[in-house]
């Protein structure tokens, strides 16, 4: 699971999400008729494939493993329910846990408002908007390893940039290493979802914004009454692909703090489990709780958020 | 209809999100498809010679080095003068190279010969059955000609599983000769001498112990060394051979005890958490900004990389650890690691066992592959070396020769000795002990609670 794959996949939803019309009165979407015929088959064939064997099969098999002992050579062996009953007391387990909560719940509270800051001033048509810009996307150019390396270079604090000014373990302090994380991953996702809001932004159609200046209303007006509701989806596909993305986050914690037990979030905990310390039995105990919470979450958000229903509101505009 | 299909492509696609992590961990076993075995044992030229064969040896890498070229150049040589035997030698990356061969041997395509560094993750692959055994050293006396205290580790039973293909590592001292006659100092030749001089050394604003702990298993070298000298070699043979509560040994919580009296004497500065060993915690030592560091003999070559004249003007300094007053182990015992093994493999046709095994019994051994060791930097584990040891390093190198051989015990490093399921925890709990962050009792606890 990288930040990547679900970035790609977010730039699908996010251009197609919007014009996406209810389809109103019977039979004009699908093929209607005959149905599973030869070319239905082969058409959703593949993809359902694919997602049994790399999604359903390997999350079967976890599943199966988390009641086996097993170092990843030679055969599994059967254990019951000791690797689920370890991890209810496993201070560890917990912990990582935590810190997955913090890692999810702060990353939310600090993208979401300034990527609808930076993605509403980008999105105006002044040319030096444009340039801020093109300044505001650059992270999104780097690589994650190419972030990480970065920024632990540049807060080292012995031989670090910022060292003729101040020498603190912003990375190292155990009070203070998460939020710096967190900080870092905030730098290197703000700009995705900056170019998601700027997009929406530019969709609005300046018909509203006309009836509201119509009908009296300031820009402070204007952004409650026309600018949050008309960007409700957007909010919705950038808050899913947050909290999906920073539930399962792995990459940057991996290459600057390790296994340091103050970062370790629930999935760098089953990385150092299995392929560390070669419980791969105790390790799916991890994966299959991280996956079903993982889809608890996003079933969730897509069900309440109004993702499934999504649906223009620009009738009548356009 | 529509909306609960509508549904469901909902879930599917939020599983799939969701799920990408799970199905990482699970059916990842593939990843390494080299191509081995090419088992061309069928004998070419069908004369009355023994049957040749190719075979894939890993050898480890922290990138191009002169022990690597040695290594390869030996192979090659091999391939030579035993015409149709082909040792194809693989670099791996260091980072890469222990979760590589554990993917491999689980998915059963592991290379013919493989490099390990003993102790428990060999252990658990002899007990999988993938490792052939060289016999004892009764029954293949070329192993006689090893250094005995370098087979420790790759012994099980009097069986012996791998041949040392590189130097023996032991943990010495390295010090900044210069910052220690500046503030009028003698190396501590017991540690409360060393907490005196760490209250010196911080007086004066120079940091006294470089530290790597961002990479982990610098710390550990301090309770390897601490436990040693306070309860002897019984200590950590207890913990590799897995008796019950080993952990609670009362020399292994004074040990934890004494590494945070250190920390808590600032004897290794504030920044250690983020200080690395590549390229890091060295500069500290030469520029003089810190005095000492304890690290592994690989630290002269690697000081002499980045500032030779540092090496050659005799700034350098080497001491073995303090001992501890009223501890019961022996000042001459070193820890380290023992040395970097080769493996054979039980993915092997029996030619290509054959060819292995004349590899490892007549190439490692031979005298010119020694000198290449030595010329590479290496302090080679095969006996009758001290002849050839000249130029600048030849002090260091007898000195560390010597003591390996006059060494009562040799301690192989925790991290490589214990299981991989005990060495994780313990990385990040010492660390926690640096941070002050656990308490001596709280470590034995957590580390009792590992089965």
């Amino acid at each position: 699971m990288t930040a990547h794959v679900s970035a790609r996949d977010a730039v699908g939803t996010s251009t197609t999400a919007v014009p996406l019309r209810r389809q109103r009165g019977g039979g004009s979407g699908l093929p209607s008729g005959k149905g599973g015929g030869l070319a239905d088959i082969l058409g959703v064939g593949p993809p359902v494939v694919l997602f049994l064997l790399f999604i359903v099969v390997p999350m079967i098999v976890a599943i199966a493993l988390s009641f086996t002992t097993w170092n990843g050579v030679g055969n599994p062996t059967w254990a019951g329910l000791s690797n689920w009953s370890k991890f209810f007391g496993d201070p560890t387990a917990h912990s990582s846990i935590w810190i997955t909560i913090q890692i999810v719940v702060l990353s939310y509270v600090i993208q979401t408002p300034i990527s609808i800051g930076l993605g509403l001033f980008t999105a105006g048509k002044q040319r030096y908007r444009t340039v801020y810009a093109t300044i505001f996307v650059l992270p999104l150019l780097l690589s994650t390893a190419g972030i990480a390396l970065m920024w632990e270079s540049f807060l080292d604090p012995t031989f670090g940039a910022l060292v003729p000014f101040f020498s603190q373990s912003w990375l190292s302090d155990p009070n203070s290493q998460l939020y710096a994380l967190i900080l870092i991953i905030a730098w290197q996702f703000i700009p995705f979802h900056t170019l998601l809001y700027a997009v929406g932004r530019r969709q609005v159609p300046a018909v509203l914004y006309e009836a509201a200046r119509i009908d009296g209303a300031g820009p402070v007006q204007m952004f409650w009454k026309v600018t949050l509701p008309q960007l409700r989806y957007t909010f919705v596909t950038s808050g899913i692909l947050m909290v999906t993305g920073s539930l399962t986050y792995f990459d940057i914690i991996y290459i600057m703090t390790k296994n340091t037990p103050g970062t370790q979030n629930l999935s760098l905990d089953m990385y150092v489990t299995a392929f560390s310390a070669t419980e791969f039995g105790y390790s799916s105990v991890l994966a299959v709780v991280l996956g079903v919470v993982g889809i608890a979450v996003a079933v969730g958000l897509v069900r309440f958020s109004g993702f499934g229903r999504m649906q223009s509101q620009q009738e009548g505009v356009n | 209809m529509r909306s609960s299909s509508r549904a469901l492509a909902a879930v599917a696609v939020a599983a799939a999100v969701a799920t990408g992590a799970a199905a990482c961990s699970s059916g990842s076993s593939s990843s390494s498809s080299n191509a081995t075995s090419s088992s061309s044992s069928a004998a070419s030229g069908s004369s009355s010679s023994a049957p040749t064969a190719s075979l894939t040896m890993w050898v480890d890498t922290t990138g191009p080095s002169p022990a690597n070229t040695a290594l390869q150049d030996l192979a090659k040589s091999f391939d030579q003068s035993h015409p149709g035997d082909n040792i194809n030698v693989q670099l791996i990356p260091d980072a890469q190279i222990k979760t590589k061969l554990q993917t491999a041997m689980g998915a059963g395509n592991e290379p013919q010969m493989f490099w390990t560094w003993g102790g428990g993750p060999l252990q658990s692959f002899i007990k999988a059955g993938k490792v052939t055994s060289l016999g004892t050293t009764e029954s293949a006396p070329y192993l006689k000609q090893f250094l005995p205290s370098t087979l420790g580790a790759v012994t099980v039973n009097g069986q012996v599983y791998g041949v040392p293909v590189e130097g023996t590592q032991p943990v010495y001292f390295f010090y900044n000769k210069k910052v220690f006659s500046q503030n009028n100092l003698t190396f501590p030749k017991t540690f409360k001498d060393l907490l005196s001089d760490v209250a010196t050394l911080k007086s004066k604003g120079v940091i006294p112990i470089s530290l790597g702990e961002a990479d982990q298993w610098p710390g550990l070298m301090y309770i390897e060394y601490l436990a040693d000298r306070i309860g002897g070699p019984s200590v950590a043979s207890a913990l590799q051979s897995g008796t019950a509560g080993a952990w609670s040994n009362p020399a292994i919580t004074q040990a934890l005890t004494d590494i945070q009296a250190l920390v808590k004497a600032g004897a290794f500065g504030t920044n250690y958490n983020s200080t690395h060993f590549n390229g890091q915690s060295d500069a500290l030592v030469y520029s003089g900004k810190a005095a000492m560091q304890l690290m592994g003999d690989w630290d002269i070559s690697s000081i002499e990389g980045t500032d030779p004249s540092f090496v050659t003007s005799g700034n350098l300094g080497m001491a073995p650890f303090p001992s501890v007053e009223g501890g019961s182990g022996d000042p001459a015992d070193l820890a380290g690691n023992t040395a970097s093994y080769e493996s054979i493999s039980t993915n092997v046709t029996p030619a290509q066992k054959a060819v292995a095994e004349e590899f490892l019994s007549t190439m490692i051994t031979s005298p010119d592959y020694t000198a290449a060791e030595v010329k590479a930097g290496e302090v080679p584990a095969v006996s009758g070396a001290s002849s050839l040891f000249t130029g600048n390093l030849a002090e260091f190198d007898t000195t560390i020769y010597n003591s390996v051989q006059s060494a009562p015990n040799f301690q192989y490093s925790w991290d490589q000795a214990l299981p991989p399921a005990q060495a994780t925890p313990m990385l990040s709990n010492l660390q926690q002990i640096f941070n002050l962050k656990e308490t001596p009792a709280q470590f034995v606890a957590a580390m009792n609670a590992v089965k």
